[in-house]
């Protein structure tokens, strides 16, 4: 799963996922998948085993709620991802400490109560792998100078109308 | 975890009534359906379908443009296309991704393409002959992905929704740089003005077909519409897009190979002759002009990366016996 942040202080947001054989690899399809535009500031990959998910329709009887039992081991980082809109992405709402992925999920849904999820995940932060800062112009910046990826580069619309316009004044002369 | 395994996945049969209605109910009000949520059975069959076939047709279409990234006539003519492409390859993988989340894997999928039992759009078995191509394939090609792309960034599955929006986004930039390059040559010398003019006959019709055949003709259309999945059918695109066009193409002094186009005063639309139903019907069926080189190719780019992926998976494994 990859994860991108556009600009410093915004979530990061889910955008889809690479196949790679190890996380490393991982960041880097990613970049080259994901990165080609608009440009990042921070990328984030996970494997896709180590999301836990619960959508709004699976929670909406209270059951599964209703049925987490409390876990013993450590608690560890789990990063919290929430689908906000119907048409957004999953975006990065915060982290809780919890000993196993249900428990996590749970303490998710009893913290972030301020917004209507559709769909939440969790995943641990230990097995997450960021870009760090000092990487992000080397993986990064080759998407700020391409210029002709920007439709607007293509002054089409004002070509056409030269063109119309011309023939429109010829058709008059003739 | 994230989308199905394929045991859980309902093959045949009839659904339950009343998740049926629920379901439906979703998609009436707007909601999008995401990996986790029920589905029938029918609605994953057909958005596999659909979403991989659209994924292999990213991949293929690379394919005639690739040709001419080492004879393109600029520096700058050569990035723009060596870009476009490269967005291409990007799009195949988002939409593979989307597909995934049904339960379908990459591999099966990519097996599927190479041994001809997928299809890709028809489009990308007619050859790129010179290099107004290039541009034609741009502002005709991907404008008319980019209306069936816009309807379908609207679907009422999340994952390809959001694959959709994405590559709508990416494909502004491809129809753009393609227009400007139709505008440039027509208005160029008596030699770009004929290529240009070439490039227009040979994939007007085509183009065309890019939109599948009839409604009458189209036996997924209604359950696709039912389930928000297509929220326009076949034959309002193709008007859409021939509306859209061909005033545009005549403008710059083009001529469209269709002796019965004429504009209709009081429909607005600009009605076109018949298509040739039984070319389209050849070429899907693989006997189109390079039907079996496209795939030749994607079968030697899938065989000599061999290596690579073999590489890459004995590093990991090394790796990790390392920590």
């Amino acid at each position: 799963m990859v994860f991108q942040q556009l600009a410093s202080g915004e979530p990061l947001v889910h955008n889809g996922t690479v196949h790679a054989p190890d996380i490393e690899m991982a960041l880097l399809n990613g970049r080259d998948v994901f990165v080609r535009r608009p440009t990042a500031h921070a990328l984030w990959v996970t494997p896709v085993e180590c999301i836990f998910t619960r959508t709004r329709e699976e929670l909406a009887d209270g059951r599964w709620l209703a049925g987490v039992q409390a876990s013993s081991g450590a608690a560890e980082a789990w990063h919290v991802f929430g689908k906000l809109t119907q048409q957004g992405q999953l975006e990065q709402l915060g982290q809780v400490q919890a000993a196993s992925a249900e428990e996590a999920m749970k303490l998710a849904i009893e913290t972030y109560t301020q917004h209507e999820i559709w769909v939440w995940w969790v995943f641990p932060v230990a097995q997450t792998l960021s870009s760090q800062p000092e990487e992000a112009a080397a993986l990064f910046s080759f998407s700020e100078t391409h210029d002709f990826k920007n439709q607007a580069y293509y002054p089409v619309i004002t070509l056409m109308r030269e063109i119309r316009n011309k023939k429109q004044a010829g058709g008059k002369r003739g | 975890m994230y989308g199905a395994s394929v045991d859980e996945v309902k093959q045949d049969g009839a659904e339950d009534p009343q998740k049926l209605a629920e379901f439906e109910a979703r998609i009436a009000r707007g909601e999008k359906i995401e990996p986790g949520d029920w589905m029938p059975a029918d609605y994953r069959k057909q958005l596999i379908r659909m979403i991989s076939q659209h994924a292999h047709s990213e991949i293929v279409g690379m394919l005639p443009e690739g040709a001419w990234i080492t004879r393109a006539p600029s520096l700058k003519r050569k990035l723009i296309l060596l870009a476009k492409v490269q967005d291409e390859a990007g799009h195949g993988q988002y939409l593979y991704h989307a597909a995934e989340t049904l339960g379908i894997s990459r591999e099966e999928m990519v097996d599927m393409l190479l041994t001809g039992a997928a299809k890709y759009s028809n489009i990308f078995n007619y050859p790129t002959l010179n290099w107004a191509d290039i541009g034609t394939i741009g502002w005709l090609v991907d404008g008319a992905a980019i209306m069936n792309q816009t309807m379908l960034a609207r679907c009422s599955y999340g994952p390809y929704s959001r694959a959709m929006v994405r590559i709508c986004m990416e494909e502004n930039f491809h129809k753009k740089q393609g227009q400007e390059q139709v505008i440039l040559l027509s208005q160029g010398t008596p030699e770009q003005r004929k290529m240009m003019q070439d490039a227009i006959t040979r994939w007007w019709w085509p183009t065309l077909m890019m939109f599948g055949p009839h409604d009458t003709d189209s036996p997924n259309s209604p359950l696709l519409v039912r389930w928000g999945i297509k929220t326009r059918s076949n034959d309002e695109l193709r008007q859409d897009f021939v509306n859209q066009m061909a005033p545009d193409l005549m403008a710059l002094g083009l001529t469209l190979p269709d002796p019965d186009l004429k504009y209709n005063e009081a429909s607005g639309n600009w009605e076109f002759g018949e298509i040739d139903w039984d070319e389209f019907w050849r070429v899907v069926k693989g006997d189109g002009p390079l039907n079996a080189d496209r795939m030749a190719a994607r079968r030697k780019a899938h065989e000599d990366g061999q290596w690579v992926r073999e590489a890459l998976a004995a590093y990991a494994e090394k790796q990790q016996a390392l920590n």
